[in-house]
């Protein structure tokens, strides 16, 4: 059993780390206030190449593949040095959830066409699966698509759909043959201005405030047949797919910025006096932290094993939910934590440590609830 | 490899019990014999015993729909 990284992926990470300290933190408190997204720091990330590490060189912007691991160290540097929580949970999306299945199942036309706009940052794109209802049990959606001359008749709803207010393109998935339950479904790449497209506005939420959040409105909406992604009846697959590869992706962020308030912590309770010493003497802080600290290195190592059974082409259903669970619970546990360990200062907004918990909470919910997480252990155990 | 597929639904995977135990015709995924967890379970286990890599693009209804259609798709790899 081998942990260690080679140099370069160590170097790749840390110039991802000093990328984000210097170019990424300039205004998040206000975006954070005023639930505002900044293209302007998407763009900057696209042109470091951040958005290129989840596609084949020919469509990014490295001069080689980038391997799951190393694209998984880079996005906990990512999560570490740039301390917008939203920014990183957004590209992933795009990332694993948009990037990776038109990599994955497109057609070359649909990969040249798309790919490079969205590496590049000149095109957003979201993943349109969750409905009103069609949440946890996901395969229940109503969006239809009924296949006509030339393409497909979309018409439905999608709902809490990550960028969706600001994407250039949608990955839609739709009916196509109810009477296939799960096989029936397929998946269809609209572009914005489609006639019968429409977006909503973004809705105000808790935490991750500047990722725009909001519906898509699909209305007798034609997409010609050269944008199903896929066969017809491949939403099924496509979904699994990204499945683990996300869930490991956008939790390495969190690895990094769980990271972060560790850091942060141990800063400010060794040189915060009470009682004539430092708070960080006293067990019942320090306690705290050694928890932290577990934590996240019992996170780390899940993450990590997930990325390792990726680069090796296994399967990592039960590790991949475990995952999910381990890292999304810990980095709630150890926002609120870290609040308590800053005491007063930490409940006040423009010390930014409040905000790690109001992004926190997130992460229990979206990409399969921890419930369905320990159903899925469950399951997979044998229960 | 057809029998051994069906041995393992039926022992590990199913999420009722089979009545008469299961036909190498009956939709896996359509009927509701396997949920998507399942569905995944049984791709990792037709990987581990038979040596096959199932791709991302191959998982579709032609060769999943049902066990008689996962034996065909597996003889067609070998």
């Amino acid at each position: 059993m081998d942990f260690s990284w080679t140099e370069e992926q160590l170097q790749f990470k840390n110039e991802v780390i000093s990328f984000a300290e210097t170019k990424l933190n300039d205004s998040h408190l206000v975006n954070d206030h005023k639930l505002e997204f900044m293209r302007k720091n998407w763009q900057l990330c696209a042109d470091f190449g951040m958005l290129s590490l989840s596609v084949p060189k020919q469509y990014g912007t490295h001069t080689k593949d980038i391997d799951i691991l190393s694209a998984i160290l880079a996005m906990e540097g990512l999560g570490y040095g740039c301390r917008d929580n939203g920014l990183p949970f957004a590209m992933n999306a795009q990332m694993w959830t948009v990037q990776l299945p038109i990599a994955q199942f497109g057609t070359e036309t649909q990969k040249e066409t798309f790919l490079p706009k969205l590496t590049s940052g000149e095109w957003i794109a979201c993943h349109a699966l969750t409905e009103p209802e069609a949440g946890s049990d996901v395969f229940n959606m109503q969006t239809t698509a009924t296949k006509v001359e030339g393409g497909y008749i979309l018409n439905g709803k999608k709902h809490l759909i990550t960028l969706g207010p600001v994407c250039d393109i949608a990955l839609v998935f739709a009916v196509t043959n109810p009477t296939l339950g799960k096989w029936g479904l397929s998946v269809f790449i609209v572009e914005k201005g489609t006639k019968g497209f429409e977006t909503s506005l973004n809705k105000a939420k808790m935490g991750l405030r500047t990722v725009p959040i909001g519906d898509l409105t699909f209305t007798d909406c034609f997409v010609k047949e050269e944008n199903r992604l896929g066969s017809e009846g491949a939403g099924w697959s496509i979904t699994n797919h990204s499945l683990e590869l996300d869930r490991c992706s956008v939790h390495a962020s969190q690895i990094g910025a769980m990271e972060r308030q560790l850091e942060a912590s141990i800063a400010y309770v060794k040189q915060r006096k009470q009682f004539g010493k430092s708070v960080g003497q006293f067990q019942s802080v320090s306690n705290r932290i050694a928890d932290m600290k577990l934590r996240l290195e019992t996170s780390r190592l899940l993450l990590y094993k997930v990325a390792w059974l990726k680069s090796q082409g296994k399967s990592a259903m039960l590790e991949s939910a475990m995952l999910k669970l381990q890292i999304s619970e810990s980095f709630v546990a150890s926002s609120l934590d870290t609040i308590r360990n800053h005491g007063g200062y930490g409940y006040l907004t423009e010390n930014e440590v409040e905000r790690d918990l109001r992004d926190a909470v997130g992460g229990v919910i979206y990409a399969g609830t921890s419930d369905i997480q320990r159903n899925i252990i469950a399951k997979t155990i044998g229960l | 490899m057809q029998e051994k597929i069906i041995k393992y639904i039926e022992e590990e995977l199913a999420n009722e019990e089979l009545d008469g135990g299961l036909e190498a015709t009956e939709d896996l995924l359509g009927s509701g014999i396997l949920d998507s967890l399942g569905m995944m379970k049984l791709i990792a286990f037709l990987e581990d015993e038979f040596g096959c890599k199932v791709l991302p693009e191959e998982m579709v209804i032609e060769n999943f729909m049902t066990v008689a259609h996962v034996n065909d798709y597996l003889v067609s790899k070998q």
